[in-house]
């Protein structure tokens, strides 16, 4: 009982959430459904014993970049209202086309399989705590090769914006 | 159906990356595009570490860690794409790019 | 020492080339020293070769120049035996005469080193073809040959009538030669080799039919090459070209290269009834279209033409009979008196200034005795008058067929062989006729036209012109029924054949008596209409014999319509119907659907070009779509199992 309200509270709040980022007019409405989207995420991962990872969750996603995202709107997009009615010819039929038949496919597979997943392998008896000090273990042991490529990465990424928004004309007035 | 199993978790990721899907296919808005894409690959995280769950193992949080960073650095190129490409117009929307119509 | 008769062979070819290299540097007598000392040289060669041959009783001699595969066997080799041993002398021995009279002839042509290039490369490709061991060789002759014959037709080439006549030789000779190269796919699918030795021994065991499709494929390369009916127009038309060449090639030597092919084929040729009796047939109708035709002639170089067509007649005639040796005889001697003819008649033409109408001459014997007296001699040797050289061919000839009727198996075939005999001895009849008329329009009729100014040939004409009038005497004497000379050459290369041997004893008399007897009557009339101008002295209107004549006339120079007809049937239908290939074929068919292809190309690239609109949102689109197809593949596929 416990366990399925512990799952159904954060699932429909992420659905909720995840309807108001596509659905809404105001673009801080949609910021603001993310944020909601994420933190019930970092709940669920919580009750997948996943905790180190919930934490990081909050922290980066919820953190630093929504605050980035609520940067740009603020900057750009949030005065203008815009209109949801698209401007591309047959793009509504398509979309509901591909909708129509997604949903179809799926019903299929739901039905075929009466509601129940078989999944080939069978789920492990015991439980892995997603503690910082096993998560480190195998991160800096088996994967040290990606963490260095994601540095460089990040490092790339900064440099790219840098230089993508660098605007000479501030800079000048500046000096 | 009294279990929470794993393909619970599993419908729910679906769920929310063809909500995130359909997002991206029906908004203008560059950034509200970016923010489905960011649903996706939250989708994507939700499956990996139900995955993780599932086998015992705890390489799938490994994973989510690397999507973690990806999905960071790419928020802040795309974004400085989008804030240079508007300085140029007023509107925030993607329909008027349409130079690479072949 | 054995292998000296090669030499001759390739010896006009470095002639040819050098020639041709140094045509601008030489001058005329530069040019004239190396060509006739090469002919010298090359007869000198051939001569002892044969002598050295015939003291070895004739056996025949083979040199292998380079085999290129095994089975099937495709080598190059020259061979001497009795049969390419007579040839090699004919050709080697003209060609130093001609060669000579082309020296006077051709003095003075702007294209004079020319000419002997070609002339030099044609005895080369002439010998190629007769001193061959292998079919290979023989074609590559025989082509080589039908070249060199257009080159020297269309020498002039600025004259279009020269040009044209070219063509039309080099074109009939390519459906003969059609002919010839299946007959020649067919023999090394037979019998798995070109070598003529292995062929005619192995003939035996082949089945007639094949035989017979052999031979008459082979056939129609000798009727292209040797001018019989149907292929025969361009011999005529070939006359364009300077007279010397006209004397070599279409009187001597190429032309007779038919006739050389089928007795080398003999072997093989005599076990096809049906080949020998089509071969008699064409070859009695060409004589006797040809002869008739020579009847009303008026150029003087076409009367030769048509001659020699009607003489080749002849020797078909003789290998129809099955008298090889006889078809031999008769073009070796053929080659010596007409020869001799055409060189007079290039005599008549030179001192005439290019004047080749025959009823503008007339009376000339004043003017040029020793032409006058060659070309009488030669007349007289075609006539086949005894004891010039025609009388002993031709007499064989006719002999032969007369022998082969009584041969016969069936009655109707000893009726046809009958008949045969009777229609070629009013051919021979027919023949001394238009010579007679040939050479009394020229020398005797006067057409009271001044010609004061015209002189005897210069030496360098008149000296092969005499040589040549004594080998017309005499040369008839190496196969006489008293001496078989000819016989014993071939008798080694006929050595499996079954020659049709003459009758002897009174029989052979009473028939000579009848053909002396024609070649006198057709001479006898000559004279009495050209010479003592009879039709003028008695009125004709009398027997109404005004509009036969005149139907006869009229028939004999336009060569009883035939060749308005082979224009109009062939060549304008031909047009037609490539004109109608190339518009339906190549406009509308193939032209039509390589632009279909492209133009269907070019609308579904603009139609899946639609797909590339710029715009972000339609990308996801396409990605959905994609998606749903794995989705689907996943499903539906036994991979994945539900």
């Amino acid at each position: 009982m416990f366990e399925l309200l512990i799952f159904f509270l954060p699932a429909s709040i992420l659905i909720i959430g995840a309807l108001i980022v596509v659905f809404a007019k105001n673009p801080v409405h949609n910021a603001m459904g993310l944020v909601m989207t994420l933190v019930s995420l970092a709940i669920i991962y919580i009750t997948l014993n996943a905790t180190f990872v919930a934490m990081v969750q909050m922290l980066v996603y919820a953190g630093a970049v929504m605050t980035l995202f609520l940067f740009v709107i603020m900057m750009i997009g949030v005065d203008k209202k815009e209109q949801t009615s698209d401007s591309i010819k047959g793009q509504t039929f398509l979309v509901s086309g591909v909708f129509l038949i997604l949903m179809c496919l799926l019903g299929y597979v739901a039905v075929n399989s009466e509601f129940s997943w078989n999944l080939w392998f069978p789920a492990v008896e015991y439980v892995v705590e997603g503690t910082p000090q096993l998560i480190a273990g195998t991160l800096f042991t088996t994967w040290i090769f990606p963490f260095e490529i994601i540095s460089i990465l990040l490092i790339v990424a900064t440099a790219a914006a840098i230089a993508l928004a660098y605007d000479s004309k501030i800079r000048n007035k500046d000096a | 159906m009294l279990e929470v199993t794993t393909d619970w978790y599993l419908t729910l990721a679906a769920i929310l990356f063809s909500i995130g899907f359909f997002g991206m296919m029906i908004r203008k808005n560059a950034l509200i595009m970016f923010m489905c894409i960011e649903l996706m690959l939250n989708a994507v995280n939700l499956t990996f570490i139900a995955a993780s769950k599932h086998f015992g193992q705890i390489d799938g949080q490994i994973a989510v860690f690397f999507v973690l960073v990806v999905a960071a650095a790419e928020v802040v190129v795309g974004l400085a794409i989008i804030v240079s490409i508007f300085r140029k117009q007023s509107s925030a929307s993607v329909d008027v790019l349409n130079v690479s119509r072949g | 020492m054995d292998f000296l008769f090669v030499l001759p062979i390739f010896l006009p070819l470095l002639t040819a080339i050098f020639l041709f290299l140094n045509r601008k540097i030489f001058n005329e007598l530069v040019t004239n020293f190396f060509t006739l000392n090469s002919a010298l040289l090359s007869f000198a060669i051939s001569f002892f070769a044969f002598v050295t041959f015939a003291l070895a009783k004739f056996k025949p001699i083979s040199l292998t120049l380079y085999q290129w595969t095994r089975t099937p066997d495709i080598t190059i080799g020259f061979t001497l035996d009795g049969l390419s041993g007579v040839m090699l002398l004919l050709v080697t021995g003209l060609s130093f005469v001609i060669q000579l009279f082309s020296t006077s002839y051709m003095e003075k042509d702007e294209k004079h080193s020319n000419y002997f290039v070609y002339f030099n490369f044609f005895v080369f490709s002439m010998l190629l073809l007769v001193m061959s061991s292998n079919f290979l060789v023989m074609f590559f002759g025989w082509e080589l040959v039908g070249l060199s014959s257009y080159l020297l037709i269309s020498f002039w080439s600025q004259k279009p009538a020269a040009a044209k006549a070219g063509n039309k030789a080099f074109v009939i000779n390519r459906i003969g030669d059609f002919g010839f190269l299946i007959g020649l796919m067919i023999i090394l699918n037979t019998f798995n080799t070109f070598d003529f030795h292995t062929v005619m021994q192995s003939s035996t065991n082949i089945s007639e039919n094949t035989i017979t499709t052999i031979s008459l494929f082979l056939l129609l390369g000798a009727f292209g090459k040797s001018a019989q009916f149907p292929l025969f127009s361009w011999l005529p038309d070939a006359m364009e070209g300077p007279t010397p060449a006209s004397a070599l090639i279409h009187a001597a030597t190429m032309v007779t290269a038919g006739v050389f092919m089928l007795v080398r084929i003999s072997p093989m040729l005599q076990h096809s009834a049906t080949a020998s009796i089509v071969i008699i047939s064409f070859g009695l109708l060409t004589a006797l279209i040809a002869a008739f035709s020579a009847m009303n002639q008026y150029d003087i170089k076409k009367v030769l033409a048509y001659s020699t067509i009607s003489q080749l007649g002849f020797m078909f005639i003789a290998i129809g009979a099955g008298a090889y040796v006889a078809a031999i005889f008769h073009l070796v001697t053929h080659a010596f008196f007409k020869a001799l003819l055409f060189l007079g008649a290039g005599a008549v033409i030179h001192s005439m200034h290019h004047e080749q109408d025959m009823r503008k001459m007339g009376g000339l014997r004043k003017r040029m005795p020793i032409t006058a007296g060659m070309m009488g001699i030669g007349t007289l040797a075609i006539s086949g008058i005894p004891p010039l050289a025609g009388f002993w061919s031709k007499d064989e000839i006719l002999a032969s067929v007369f022998a082969k009727a009584g041969m016969a198996n069936e009655l109707v075939f000893s009726i046809m062989y009958y008949l045969f005999w009777a229609l070629t001895l009013g051919a021979a009849l027919l023949t001394a006729f238009y010579m007679g008329r040939h050479w009394l329009l020229i020398f005797e009729k006067d057409n009271g036209i001044d010609h004061s100014e015209v002189q005897e040939a210069p030496k360098a004409m008149i000296r092969p012109l005499i040589l040549l009038g004594i080998f017309s005497i005499f040369i008839g004497f190496i196969n006489t029924p008293f001496f078989h000379g000819l016989e014993k050459v071939l008798h080694e290369t006929l050595e499996n054949v079954e020659v049709t041997h003459l009758p002897e004893g009174i029989a052979l008399v009473i028939l000579a008596v009848f053909s002396i007897g024609a070649g006198f009557t057709g001479l006898i009339i000559a004279f009495l209409i050209f010479g003592f101008q009879l039709h003028k002295r008695i009125n004709l209107g009398k027997f109404k014999l005004e509009s036969p004549i005149n139907l006869v006339k009229d028939l004999s120079s336009n060569v009883l319509y035939l060749n308005k007809f082979g224009n109009v049937f062939f060549v304008s239908g031909m047009k037609n119907f490539s004109r109608k290939v190339a518009v339906i074929v190549d406009g509308l068919i193939i032209d039509g659907s390589v632009n279909f292809i492209s133009s269907a190309f070019a609308k579904t690239s603009k139609i899946t070009s639609a797909t590339q609109t710029g715009l972000v949102r339609n990308y996801v689109v396409y990605f959905g779509l994609f998606l749903i197809l794995l989705i689907s593949l996943f499903i539906f596929t036994p991979l994945v199992a539900q």
